[in-house]
């Protein structure tokens, strides 16, 4: 039989800090204030935790974050690690929490994060810190930005599909009115796609509205196995299946620029959760620029390679549309706070699956999923959750 | 090695045991590709193993220096202090006539007529006393 993690463990808590400026509060302080509003949304104590799992912090001088971060709560876990796959950190978080609880390494896994992206480091330093990422020798010195490299593949997705623009645009334009419906979105102010492609170009085709934000804040979840968290007095959101994908370092050994190892994450995952891509109600993509999204949408398999950009343009990831993503504005619009920017993908889709969304609820939200990436698309790891009547 | 986020040098290249024959060479005027013996693959990243086939018979020869943009992107918003001097310039993706792709940057050529699949030619840009990064210009021919 092949071995599965499908429903044996889920997230039974969500919590996020304010996020956006906030002044004044350490990395640390972030991700803990996030974990105590999991815990009570859990309605565990925090004794119970007994595995952390975080991602580093910009911001932050400690390597361990994770143990930096049990110390700060006072907790003493049999089992933690700082992880780092850059973007896609999040959700190969829920997915090793996952197997971790099911082979007995632990039985409650704190999953957090907090960084200090906007007041707590200049602007050149946030994105020095994140270019920083990049190869001393092979890519570094020649001035490559973080957005650099996902803007080349971009660009040639621009060539090979006729994606626009203004397709672009229009993904910057629907995140913007997910976040102005969402309370406590960094950015509420309107767009449209004339001011998308009015703003300053930053590294083609990418102009600053293109780009994800720079943002303050903590997220955190907390997962349990099954059996516990049908003991609790929360509406579980099951973990269906994991999937993890990567496929270089350096972006000139990527295979390809265009075809991205999330069509071999999500598959994994959609294998795993015994599921159609089709069959998904509202999904967490991440979004750290707007041809990012184009990409990922077709090789998640929401719609044939090369399409991305007019299936953006039909209306498709937004309320009423095929498939509704990124509800709470996302990293272009809502937040984006560095490793744990994701964390709020996660926070989303967990509430838009108990039905808790309000305005913005997707109806009868049962199955969705949540992809991230990083590095130029060298990082994959694509997650999929459900309610018990997916189980 | 990191440096201080207010440090405003610009980042150079750190040679290591898998490149250190490529980085001297480079700053001799010689652009370097490694070929496997073995299994006839070619690589612009300098490992001390062919990466497709992992033999250790691998040996350093002169690149013909050419190939074509495969994509690009052209930088208005600097990666930290160091480069702000710079802006606007061209970060190429170039596909070598050898095989290889690299990451690279577009010099003395007009930035205004930076496209995919155009010719292009190495150049070698001495950033600092003893190192010399491999860019590219528009062909000549």
């Amino acid at each position: 039989m092949k071995r599965s993690i499908r429903g044996q463990a889920a997230i039974i808590g969500v919590g996020m800090s304010q996020v956006g400026k906030v002044p004044g509060k350490s990395a640390l302080y972030l991700a803990a204030d996030a974990t105590k509003k999991a815990i009570q949304n859990a309605g565990i104590d925090k004794s119970e935790i007994d595995g952390v799992l975080t991602g580093m912090a910009f911001s932050s001088p400690f390597h361990r974050f994770s143990i930096a971060l049990s110390e700060y709560l006072n907790i003493q876990p049999r089992f933690s690690n700082t992880l780092q796959v850059s973007g896609a950190t999040t959700a190969a978080s829920v997915n090793i929490a996952a197997a971790a609880v099911m082979g007995g390494l632990a039985d409650t896994v704190l999953i957090a994060g907090g960084d200090s992206l906007l007041t707590g480091m200049s602007p050149d330093m946030s994105l020095r810190s994140m270019s920083e990422s990049r190869d001393q020798q092979y890519e570094m010195p020649f001035g490559i930005p973080v957005a650099n490299t996902f803007a080349m593949t971009a660009a040639r997705h621009m060539k090979e599909y006729g994606t626009t623009a203004e397709h672009l645009a229009q993904v910057a334009v629907c995140h913007r009115n997910h976040a102005i419906q969402t309370p406590g979105a960094q950015m509420k102010t309107p767009i449209t796609v004339d001011d998308v492609l009015n703003s300053k170009m930053v590294t083609t085709p990418y102009h600053k509205l293109d780009c994800s934000l720079i943002s303050d804040g903590g997220a955190a979840l907390i997962v349990t196995s099954a059996e516990r968290a049908r003991e609790l007095d929360v509406e579980p959101i099951y973990i269906l299946g994991g999937g993890e994908y990567y496929s270089h370092e350096h972006i000139f050994l990527a295979p390809s620029i265009v075809d991205t190892g999330a069509a071999h994450s999500s598959q994994k995952a959609y294998e795993m959760a015994g599921i159609t891509p089709s069959e998904l109600d509202v999904a967490g993509i991440y979004d750290c620029f707007t041809g990012t999204v184009i990409m990922m949408l077709e090789d998640l398999g929401f719609c044939k390679k090369g399409e991305g950009g007019p299936f953006v343009a039909d209306g498709n990831i937004t309320h009423g549309g095929t498939l509704p993503i990124n509800t709470h504005g996302g990293l272009l619009s809502y937040a984006h706070t560095g490793i744990s920017g994701a964390l709020l993908h996660f926070v989303e889709m967990v509430n838009q699956l108990r039905g808790e969304c309000g305005d913005r609820q997707v109806p009868d939200a049962k199955l969705s999923m949540v992809h991230t990436l990083g590095a130029g698309f060298a990082t994959q790891a694509s997650t999929v959750l459900g309610t018990k009547e997916t189980l | 090695m990191s440096h201080s986020p207010f440090d405003t040098s610009k980042p150079l290249p750190v040679a290591d045991g898998d490149s250190a024959e490529f980085w001297k060479a480079l700053n001799e005027g010689v652009f370097l590709l490694q070929h496997c013996e073995d299994c006839g693959d070619v690589q612009y990243y300098q490992q001390a193993m062919c990466r497709i086939c992992l033999s250790e018979n691998v040996s350093r020869k002169p690149s013909s220096g050419k190939g074509v943009i495969y994509s690009y992107s052209v930088v208005h918003r600097a990666p930290g202090p160091a480069f702000k001097a710079d802006v606007p310039y061209a970060v190429l993706l170039v596909q070598l006539d050898e095989g290889p792709k690299m990451i690279s940057r577009l010099v003395e050529s007009d930035l205004s007529l930076v496209d995919f699949d155009l010719p292009v030619e190495w150049v070698g840009v001495e950033v600092a006393e003893g190192v010399t990064l491999p860019c590219f210009r528009f062909a000549k021919s």
